[in-house]
């Protein structure tokens, strides 16, 4: 799907704006927007909410054999999702650009600053190691999405356990949560990304970039940094220069955000694990916002399922009865058309029908024209028998059509290439044209107006040359 | 919520929030009880020139595990709701269009499916795409010792003698759509999908509330 | 949980009845048997019955008794008729494309504007603005945009030039603003002036003295969704009070 494009109009408002100092929600140059973290019932997973950007992270372990060159490392794989849902641009199934670039920075920011302890995922040296997988679903895209996918990440991460395990000797026990707690990854720091958007030439910067104020800034950075100080990703994209002063001046405002962040992280883990040591419900059914209208709760509703056994017992009984009277209704569509059940006639390129009939009929209701219909499904050499009995130049030919509907009409075009050779006698040109007719049986008999002898005529499943 | 009493099983809590993407034309969250999957409409949007129907919509459905890279059982699933779902949608009033639903996976906490399938049902509610009825979905199974659960949690279904999935319209209490794992007797199936049926009309009742409250105030 | 749908029928008027998809609704136009009527958009006729389509709520239309449901729709179908904000894409030819939020995007001559001719050309750029009207809109046809009436007059119509600011917001919310019973744009006046064009298709130009009054007034407007009239009223008044107490601590 296309995404809708930015009008000249947003774009010249959105940077008067920003010149003098406003954004279109409200906020200050430096402001972030409101962030809400919530865990899910399974340990490691998180939903983040920075204003309308949502991202979802799930984690995930695994036991395999490690990489040759380090023997004794587990492994952390992160997986940036940009689902369709976030944004109508975005494509399912392959990565675009864009999505590697921001996979490529959030495993900077997470693997390559070792924020999590690599050396004690090792549960045999050599030969078996847990391997960490991060799934960073994007949801809905309102700009910053790193911003929220390394939150996410991170808290995630914090909030993962792994499996317990035990080596004796040769043998490697991996306990199940039952039979013993699971442990925690250890998790050295908490890097946070922070974007910042830059508008003429640096001249005006940006924290925490709408959707729409990304789609006009002239370049971006992003830093990651953790609560320690310690810097540990910087990325620049864009074509602009910035001076020194200004990527210091960015690195002092990301101090500030990020022990922002990571403080409401700590609270949001301990919270977590208040309540789940309290025993009372988590997960993202309790954290519905109840209080909004378009949210609506309903209390476990029993169902009264005594009857179930009647009913069923009611629907055998009456399987067994023999069919009495097979009600097929047919209607008629245009002269010579009649249709059976419920898929409409294409009502668009019925042409005048002179010389062209075609007839369907339910199977069931002719036994005869089943023999037929039957028949002709043999084969083709039996098409072709059949086609010399009759006079050459009454046999058509029926190129089936399947559409790829579930449920209903396929359609059969007549296709004039296929009829070999024949002439047809002059007709109406209308008749010319494909001639397409939705039938809810698959079985067409396409006859001539002539005898009922000179039937012939069907191959199906065939698609259009 | 889970009753040992034989024939006195329910559903467990539902709940759903809708319209809380801004992005997609409309979105809904669908929880039975912890079980929750998030479901996000496009459409009648533009459709790629090879998969344009000249006389309907095309039903798009992408379903997004939460870990890992989607498979074949999860093509499978995406397969059911777009068939689910197309039967309902009224494709024919936009034709060389798309309607695209993306369901993502929140939480499975057992009958999985089911909530897919009533999550793209109130986001396809939300997003106003023409329809002929709604549809809901309910999954049951047998225990160990036969007796019928409905709505089971995933300890629950781990040992099930066999698990049903059934979605309804809500005109006629039609099936729409049945998936079923494991065997039982002809008796036991439809027992199986009468109680779904009885069930589902709480999930067609749930729909309702939630669209009176949702436009009380307009 | 749910009141049965006759209760619902009968203790409240045809109007105002909250629907869902597949609701028979043959009870709500029993009432006007006999009088003609017609079925707008979200109801259909499925043989003897009428049948709502979409999720919302049933209105009347009175000069002609047209009955259609209202909702809260994000994505725009087009209407014949309608007056709706486009972006101009591209220009093919002697048309632009312009998007309108619909499927296809629609064409717009370039001789449908106020005193065009073959030789003196709007000056229309990519990226543009344009307010216009639905000449051409069926399901099977791509949608045809005018910027002028049948007189050849512009008619307030035409690209939407010199600032302001456009934002999308629900079709519902756009139709519920033009509606003769609220009374958001007019007491949004008083607060702040602001220029304004609605499109059908949930787009809406503003344009305010200042910035901030533009982004002002768009808060406003996209707040307003969820609200009854009433507690529009009370949001408006406390944002007189704010721009009140923000001039004054200026001052």
């Amino acid at each position: 799907m296309k995404e809708t494009p930015l009008s000249n109009v947003e774009r010249d408002f959105l940077l008067a704006a920003i010149r003098s100092g406003k954004r279109i929600d409200g906020r200050d140059t430096y402001d972030y927007r409101n962030i809400k973290i919530t865990f899910g019932l399974e340990r490691g997973c998180c939903e983040v909410q920075l204003g309308q950007t949502r991202v979802l992270a799930q984690v995930s372990c695994e036991a395999v054999e490690p990489r040759n060159a380090r023997p004794t490392e587990g492994q952390l794989y992160l997986n940036l999702e940009l689902s369709p849902m976030a944004s109508p641009g975005f494509e399912p199934g392959r990565l675009s650009e864009y999505g590697v670039e921001l996979n490529r920075l959030l495993e900077r920011c997470l693997k390559d600053s070792r924020a999590v302890d690599m050396e004690s995922l090792c549960i045999v040296a050599g030969e078996k190691v847990w391997q960490i997988r991060v799934d960073v679903h994007v949801l809905n895209h309102d700009g910053s999405i790193l911003d929220c996918g390394s939150i996410a990440a991170i808290a995630a991460l914090s909030h993962f356990r792994r499996p317990d395990v035990t080596v004796v000797g040769e043998t490697v026990t991996i306990h199940t949560p039952e039979d013993r707690d699971p442990v925690p990854l250890s998790v050295h720091h908490m890097p946070v990304c922070i974007s910042f958007a830059f508008f003429e030439q640096g001249k005006y910067l940006l924290v925490d970039p709408t959707f729409k104020e990304e789609s006009v800034m002239e370049g971006n950075m992003v830093m990651a940094m953790n609560a320690h100080r310690e810097l540990c990703t910087v990325q620049m994209t864009g074509g602009m220069l910035l001076l020194k002063d200004q990527i210091l001046r960015c690195s002092q405002i990301a101090v500030i955000k990020v022990a922002e962040v990571t403080e409401l992280i700590k609270k949001a883990l301990s919270n977590d694990a208040k309540a789940r040591s309290e025993g009372k419900k988590c997960g993202y059914a309790e954290s519905l916002p109840r209080r909004r209208i378009t949210t609506s709760v309903a209390e476990p509703q029993r169902v009264d399922t005594t009857k179930s056994v009647e009913m069923a017992q009611d629907v055998i009984d009456r399987a067994d009865e023999p069919v009495q009277d097979l009600d097929v209704k047919s209607t008629l569509l245009d002269a010579g058309f009649r249709g059976i059940g419920e898929g409409a006639a294409n009502t668009w390129l019925i042409p005048d029908a002179e010389n062209e009939v075609e007839e369907d009929e339910d199977e069931m209701e002719d036994a005869d024209e089943e023999e037929e219909v039957d028949a002709m499904d043999d084969g083709t050499s039996d098409v072709a028998a059949r086609r010399n009995q009759t006079s050459v130049s009454q046999t058509r030919v029926a190129e089936g059509y399947h559409s790829d509907s579930s449920e209903e009409a396929e359609t059969v075009t007549l296709n004039e290439e296929v009829l070999g050779g024949y002439k047809r006698p002059p007709v109406d040109p209308s008749a010319d044209l494909d001639l397409s007719v939705a039938l809810k049986t698959s079985q067409i008999v396409s006859s001539t107006s002539g005898p009922p002898a000179k039937k012939k005529t069907k191959r199906k499943g065939k698609k259009n040359k | 919520m889970e009753s040992s009493d034989m024939n006195d099983s329910g559903l467990r809590t539902a709940g759903s929030e809708q319209n809380l993407l801004s992005r997609p034309d409309g979105s809904a969250t669908f929880t039975q009880g912890d079980t929750s999957v998030m479901a996000a409409v496009y459409g009648p949007a533009d459709v790629r020139q090879n998969k344009e129907i000249i006389d309907r919509a095309t039903v798009e459905v992408i379903y997004k595990p939460k870990s890992g890279m989607p498979g074949i059982r999860e093509k499978s699933k995406e397969q059911l709701i777009r068939n689910t779902c197309e039967t309902v949608i009224l494709t024919a009033m936009h034709p060389r269009s798309s309607i695209t639903i993306v369901t993502q996976e929140v939480q499975d906490s057992g009958a999985l499916l089911a909530c897919c399938i009533n999550a793209s049902c109130m986001a396809l509610m939300d997003a106003g795409v023409p329809m002929k009825c709604l549809v809901a979905a309910v999954t049951c199974m047998l225990d160990s010792e036969e007796r019928l659960v409905l709505d089971p949690t995933d300890k629950q279904a781990k040992d099930a003698l066999c698990l049903a999935t059934f979605a309804f319209d809500s005109t006629n209490k039609k099936v729409v759509t049945s998936t079923f794992q494991g065997s039982c007797t002809m008796q036991q199936y439809q027992s199986l999908l009468a109680s779904c049926q009885t069930a589902s009309q709480k999930v067609f009742d749930f729909y309702r509330t939630s669209a009176e409250r949702r436009l009380a105030k307009s | 949980m749910a009141p049965p749908r006759e209760e619902t029928v009968e203790s409240k008027s045809s109007e105002n009845l909250r629907v869902l998809p597949g609701d028979d609704l043959s009870d709500v136009f029993i009432s006007t048997r006999g009088s003609k009527f017609r079925l707008g958009p979200g109801l259909r006729q499925e043989g003897e019955t009428v049948v709502a389509c979409k999720c919302g709520i049933l209105r009347k239309k009175e000069p002609n008794d047209v009955f259609w449901i209202d909702n809260h729709q994000k994505r725009y179908v087009p209407v014949k008729g309608e007056t709706v904000l486009g972006i101009v894409v591209g220009k093919a030819g002697d048309v632009f494309k312009v998007d309108i939020g619909g499927s296809v995007p629609a064409t717009l001559s370039y001789l449908a504007f106020e005193g065009a001719t073959k030789r003196n050309r709007p000056n229309v750029a990519i990226g543009d603005v344009v307010f216009g009207r639905l000449l051409v809109a069926n399901r099977d046809m791509e949608p045809e945009l005018v910027c002028m009436d049948s007189a050849g007059r512009s008619g307030g119509l035409g690209i939407m030039s010199d600032g302001g600011f456009m934002f999308q917001c629900s079709l519902g919310l756009v139709r519920k603003m033009l509606s003769p019973k609220c009374t958001l744009v007019k007491q949004l006046g008083q607060v702040m002036p602001v220029e304004l064009a609605a499109g059908m298709n949930g787009r809406i130009w503003l344009r305010g003295k200042t910035v901030s009054s533009t982004i002002t007034a768009m808060n406003a407007i996209s707040s307003a969704e969820f609200m009854t009239e009433s507690e529009i009223r009370l949001m408006v008044h406390r944002l007189q009070d704010s721009v009140s107490g923000m001039w004054s601590g200026i001052s």
